[in-house]
């Protein structure tokens, strides 16, 4: 326990040492203002604390449609965008060293000769790496909590759903920084290798979002084709049963559209299988990023019924009585994708993704362990 | 007397190539200064290092105050100062030793008290709430050394205490080791100011290119090195069978291994030809004769280029 303390104690001190941290820490604040300067009245939203003012005649003070529009903007661009994203980035850049100058020579034996074992010190090292992103993320949640409780009435603590699922999310990412690090010892190597690590996941994971998005239009076409084919091959054989052999021939002419557009849709969807089978092989064995990410979405969005994507795509001003829009088949196929994805279970995602974490750390901490300074 | 650190047949390779330790027997004794000497890579801090589980034998056994060396608690017990020590440029004198203090388990109100008596000791007290980034290299090697002490350790392993120390602190460190020894404890020191070393050395081992060349303590390994000196002024002497030296109207001769008697017949022979003896001194080899004698003995190898042996790993035992 007293070791523990000492290298918590230790990697406290580092962090607020390093200039990053700081900076980082100020930058949060500074969005959490931006964030909180956006305000609603009567008749509109203000913006920068009342400097300017935009009227709606849907989204004002006390209105749901603003209260969706503030959790929104919080979840869509605020956790994608500086969360997810910048703040990642610059946490990465300030953690990357932790392990090389830890493990650097000097250091190293100092550490190492103690009777406190290597694979303690590893693991707590390791988890003093991911408090930077505790720190930052509690402060900012915190911040944002305020905010949206002030601005809309929200006090909604899923806010704070953010601190775990951050470090979840930035953990999958660290590891691979600390493993890198544990090898080669270097700080450059170690974030670049992080990085490209991010940019591959992330790669596949939009790869095999437009593959599956891309099936499901091809289901729809051959639903759609194969019901149309059928539909006219029952004319075609009702025509001739009543010895109509005019109308007859002009149903089996119109199949033959449909048809072949079947058997192209077929043919597509047997050629993308295999493909589509190898790109989400490769992301089984990923970790999670973005559908982590996604479950604060799904916490957040939990019990709005609309969501800021309805309000962009003017849904949300559709009136109630007329029947609802007919979607196109792009739409039709996102839609879908979207509704799997939510059918993901949360435990699912994330216990594959800390498989993922476990492995890389295992295989960390057994070259850690192995290694002589 | 008992064997505080036992080590036998201790092998380590780098890699494929890099034979550093190559069958390093020896074994230190309780309440001695142990001074482990050898020529640059000579394998001298691999094997302190091992010692302190910070690098892996190849080939090992030999225990350690009575346990298995690996076993990390018995390490509660050891103080080390590594070679070309880096503590975290961010912490204070203060907070680093609170660090290293609570990597060896000290609870926090013992650290708190020996901190600050340590510090004392090394005479780094108005430094203590300094950042380490800023000390000179003399103030991080004291600091150093506080950081060995703070677990006021049976067994102490400096690899080279007084790099970088200046002249007072070199004696300051010297005078420490002699109080620490009188306190019992035991110090295996690694470093290559010999002449610093005579004082306060008890035994020694020279390690040449990964083995132990000459082992023993001080009195055992100089004794045989004993010669007398014998000058005079005047008259050469022709049935001496040693050779004189001459400079101006003084004669020097040395007379390697011999027995007072030898002596006594030398400064017969000078005087019978009317010489006059001006003095007449005993010398024991010095460190650093026998440090050139154990090179020069390490037979098999060229000791004095430095490094550790390079070659393809035998399996031979
Ligand atoms: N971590 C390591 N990886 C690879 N080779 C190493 C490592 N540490 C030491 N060596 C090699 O082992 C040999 C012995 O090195 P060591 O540091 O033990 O020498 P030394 O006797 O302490 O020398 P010096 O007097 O210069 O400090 C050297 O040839 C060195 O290159
Ligand atoms: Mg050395």
């Amino acid at each position: 326990m007293t070791s523990i303390l000492a290298i918590l104690r230790e990697s406290w001190l580092s962090l607020r040492a390093e200039w990053l941290f700081k900076g980082v820490m100020g930058l949060n604040v500074l969005v959490i203002v931006a964030y909180a300067s956006i305000g609603f009245d009567a008749n509109g939203i203000s913006l920068f604390y009342g400097l300017t003012h935009i009227e709606s005649e849907f989204i004002y003070a006390g209105s749901p449609m603003s209260r969706t529009l503030y959790l929104g903007i919080y979840s869509a661009f605020i956790v994608n965008m500086w969360l997810a994203w910048a703040a990642s980035i610059l946490a990465l850049i300030s953690t990357s060293s932790i392990f090389p100058s830890f493990l650097s020579a000097g250091a190293v034996e100092l550490v190492v000769s103690r009777p406190t074992r290597r694979s303690t010190i590893f693991f707590v090292k390791y988890a003093g790496g991911l408090l930077f992103v505790v720190l930052q993320v509690s402060v900012f949640t915190l911040g944002a909590f305020l905010a949206a409780g002030w601005r809309v009435d929200a006090w909604d603590p899923a806010i704070f759903l953010a601190i775990p699922i951050i470090t979840l999310f930035y953990s999958y990412l660290f590891c691979v920084n600390v493993l890198v690090g544990v090898i080669t010892r270097s700080t450059l190597i170690a974030l670049l290798a992080t990085l490209l690590f991010w940019f591959s996941s992330f790669s596949v994971r939009t790869a095999d979002d437009i593959m599956s998005q891309f099936s499901y239009r091809l289901d729809a076409t051959v639903e759609r084709t194969e019901a149309r084919v059928a539909e006219l091959d029952e004319e075609t054989s009702e025509a001739e049963a009543a010895g109509d052999e005019l109308d007859a021939e002009d149903a089996a002419h119109w199949a033959v559209g449909p048809q072949a557009a079947m058997d192209r849709a077929r043919k597509a969807q047997s050629q993308l299988a295999p493909w589509a089978a190898i790109i989400s092989g490769v992301r089984t064995v990923l970790p999670e990023t973005a559908r982590t990410l996604g479950l604060l979405h799904r916490a957040l969005e939990r019990n709005t019924d609309t969501t800021l994507m309805d309000l962009m795509s003017g849904a949300a001003f559709d009136d109630e009585d007329e029947p609802p829009r007919k979607l196109s088949e792009e739409e039709e196929a996102q839609a879908r994708h979207m509704e799997k994805e939510e059918e993901i279970p949360a435990w699912s995602i994330i216990l594959k993704s800390l498989v993922f974490e476990a492995v890389i750390l295992i295989v960390a901490l057994i070259i850690f362990r192995r290694r002589d300074f | 007397m008992s064997h505080v650190i036992e080590l036998t047949d201790v092998h380590k390779t780098f890699g494929r190539k890099v034979l550093a330790l190559r069958g390093v027997s020896m074994h230190v004794d309780q309440g001695q200064i142990f001074c482990l000497l050898g020529p640059n890579g000579a394998g001298k801090s691999t094997l302190v290092k091992i010692l302190m589980t910070v690098i892996h034998a190849s080939r090992l056994s030999g225990t350690m105050l009575g346990h298995p060396i690996g076993h990390k608690p018995t390490l509660r017990r050891v103080g080390y100062l590594p070679e070309h020590h880096r503590f975290p440029p961010y912490m204070t004198a203060e907070q680093a030793l609170h660090y290293y203090g609570g990597l060896s388990h000290i609870r926090r109100p013992e650290r708190v008290r020996r901190i600050a008596e340590k510090l004392d000791l090394v005479g780094m007290t108005a430094w203590r709430s300094h950042k380490v980034g800023t000390f000179s290299k003399g103030m991080q090697q004291r600091l150093g050394l506080a950081q060995a002490l703070l677990a006021d350790p049976e067994l102490l392993l400096l690899d080279e205490p007084t790099d970088g120390v200046d002249p007072v602190g070199r004696r300051e460190i010297r005078d420490l080791l002699h109080h620490l020894r009188r306190e019992g404890r035991t110090i295996l020191i690694n470093s290559h100011i010999l002449a610093e070393l005579e004082s306060i050395c008890d035994q020694l081992a020279v390690v040449v290119k990964g083995r132990v060349a000459m082992e023993g303590t001080l009195e055992e390994l100089t004794c045989g090195g004993l010669r007398w000196v014998v000058q005079w002024r005047g008259a050469d002497v022709d049935s001496l069978a040693f050779e004189v030296e001459r400079e101006g109207d003084l004669r020097t001769v040395s007379l390697p291994n011999a027995s007072d008697e030898d002596v006594q017949a030398v400064i017969d022979a000078v005087r019978g030809a009317g010489g006059i003896v001006t003095s007449v001194q005993e010398f024991r080899e010095s460190l650093e004769d026998l440090f050139m004698r154990a090179l020069k003995d390490a037979d098999d190898l060229d000791g004095a280029v430095p490094g550790a042996v390079q070659g393809k790993v035998s399996k031979a035992t």
